[in-house]
């Protein structure tokens, strides 16, 4: 952890007592001077201090802004969001993440944004967001996986933010094939993940996760009312997003690595449990036409199987899924 | 490789009979019928050697079909099969000295960033080792595929939008 980190965990293990300008200078090694104007730095983040002669510093206030030390502190995981990128207006923390891989950045790395200007969806769809109300965040990783099994990796990932919209928002959550995730019906979470491989050898593989936390109706675009929605709507109260990143980071890597070590059968498990595709009559739209069937379930690589009326099984990799009853 | 008639009439026969299952492989196509026992269930996995260009039977038909599993009908706009002494192919090329790009695994290809826009690459674009020549999707992973050769695109082999094969040739390059 570094300097502002560490001051920041010092005054939330403080619980709100004062910690003398002394005692952190001691501490952290550094002049009360330096201590003065990381305090300063924060305070311009929305963080409130009090300052009292010869008592120092209390933490009266922090905001919920996804800056690397909010998030680094409390963080219990050991790879995923080690390295933390902030921005509070990108264009896309997926393009950023990519530039980063490109520059040799480590797995784990974490790019996130209050605001994404040009938000991917599928196809050149824009994922709409407005500033300081949801979690825009990409993920590098670095596997070392066969390129074929990668697709697994979207839907592990859908898995772990229905586990943590579970546990950490008592919210039940269910999967749309692939990995879209929905609330009463109506999305509340997009994933889109990006690979950058050689042949034999994997770069990058880039995981985009765009969560509605704190979006009001009327801040839904027109095109999107009634299918989308945030948790806010939801619970009927807005939700701080920091603690929830770290629980789908921490989430997501132990997810992560019981893929690695056990391969995709116990992550499909967990899949087919927050379902919500499988065993109905579902639509099928891809560009090349639309089919219907019934979904059966997913294959051993998670591919969806589509029964026709004929009787024949239909493999679909990658399409528009539209539920019917 | 084989013609759609002829998978049709392999079905049909197997279909009659009382064998389960059959498998039989030419010019590095593979072709596996099953039949589900006693379920009405029956399908197609059409596979592919790595050299094959498959039918990419999985692709969502426009329409039900109404002999049960056959490929799509995309497999007679299939490109010009890798081997030469295939017997048939609908406009062969002369692949002699031409490298090909395949696919890495199988799902959706685009050739495009996004429907509308300009494609990656075109015939007679160069291209270098990475410029990036498609998108191939599964399960929104989305692989931009780089061209890992320098040359020119001499022909696109696949349909925006096609599905893809493990391995199947997706461009066809003249290297420099």
């Amino acid at each position: 952890m570094n300097i502002r980190e560490n001051l920041l965990q010092m005054f939330k293990q403080a619980g709100g007592e004062f910690i003398s300008g002394e005692e952190i200078s001691r501490r952290l090694g550094v002049s009360r001077t330096a201590i003065w104007k990381h305090i300063e730095e924060f305070r311009e983040e929305g963080y409130v201090f009090e300052a009292v002669r010869r008592s120092g510093y209390r933490l009266v206030f922090a905001p919920d802004v996804m800056i690397a030390e909010e998030i680094k502190v409390g963080l219990s995981t050991r790879v995923l969001g080690q390295k933390i990128y902030y921005y509070p207006s990108i264009d896309s923390t997926q393009n950023k993440c990519q530039e980063l891989a490109k520059e040799g950045a480590p797995e784990g790395t974490l790019v996130v944004a209050d605001q994404q200007t040009e938000g991917k969806g599928r196809l050149g769809r824009v994922w709409h967001s407005p500033p300081g109300a949801n979690i825009s965040m990409s993920l590098l990783l670095r596997p070392a996986l066969e390129l074929q099994k990668c697709p697994q990796l979207t839907l592990l990932t859908a898995v772990a933010v229905v586990e943590t919209l579970h546990e950490f928002c008592g919210i039940s959550a269910q999967i749309k094939w692939p990995n879209d995730i929905l609330i009463n019906g109506k999305k509340v979470c997009g994933i889109l993940t990006e690979l950058n491989a050689e042949s034999d050898r994997i770069h990058s593989l880039i995981v985009g996760i765009g969560l509605n936390v704190n979006t009001l109706p009327e801040h839904f675009p027109e095109d999107v009312h009634g299918i989308a929605t945030s948790l806010r709507i939801e619970k009927g109260e807005p939700l701080r997003r920091v603690p929830l990143l770290q629980q789908i980071l921490t989430r997501l890597e132990e997810l992560y690595d019981l893929y690695l070590a056990k391969g995709f059968a116990p992550v499909k498990k967990r899949w087919e449990t927050y379902a919500v595709t499988i065993g109905k009559k579902v639509t099928i739209r891809t560009l090349q036409g639309s089919l219907s069937g019934y979904a059966e379930g997913i294959d051993e690589s998670g591919v969806l199987l589509v029964r026709r009326e004929d009787g024949s099984v239909t493999k679909v990799y990658s399409a528009d899924v539209e539920i019917h009853g | 490789m084989f013609k759609i008639h002829e998978i049709r009439e392999i079905i049909k026969l197997v279909d009659q009979s009382s064998i389960t299952e059959f498998k039989v492989e030419e010019d590095g196509m593979k072709v596996v019928i099953k039949k589900g026992g006693s379920a009405s269930v029956s399908y197609v996995a059409v596979e592919s050697a790595p050299q094959a260009v498959p039918a990419p039977q999985e692709v969502p038909a426009p329409a039900p079909q109404a002999v049960p599993p056959v490929p799509a009908p995309k497999t007679e706009e299939a490109p010009a099969p890798a081997s030469q002494t295939a017997p048939v192919a609908a406009e062969p090329v002369d692949d002699t000295g031409l490298h090909k790009i395949t696919s890495p695994m199988v799902g959706t290809f685009y050739k495009a960033p996004e429907p509308g826009a300009s494609p990656y690459v075109q015939v007679g674009d160069k291209v270098k080792n990475d410029t990036i020549v498609c998108i191939v999707e599964a399960m929104k992973l989305f692989n931009e595929i780089e061209a890992e050769v320098t040359g020119e695109i001499v022909k696109v082999l696949v349909e925006d939008g096609q599905l893809v094969e493990y391995g199947q040739p997706l461009f066809l390059v003249k290297p420099e």
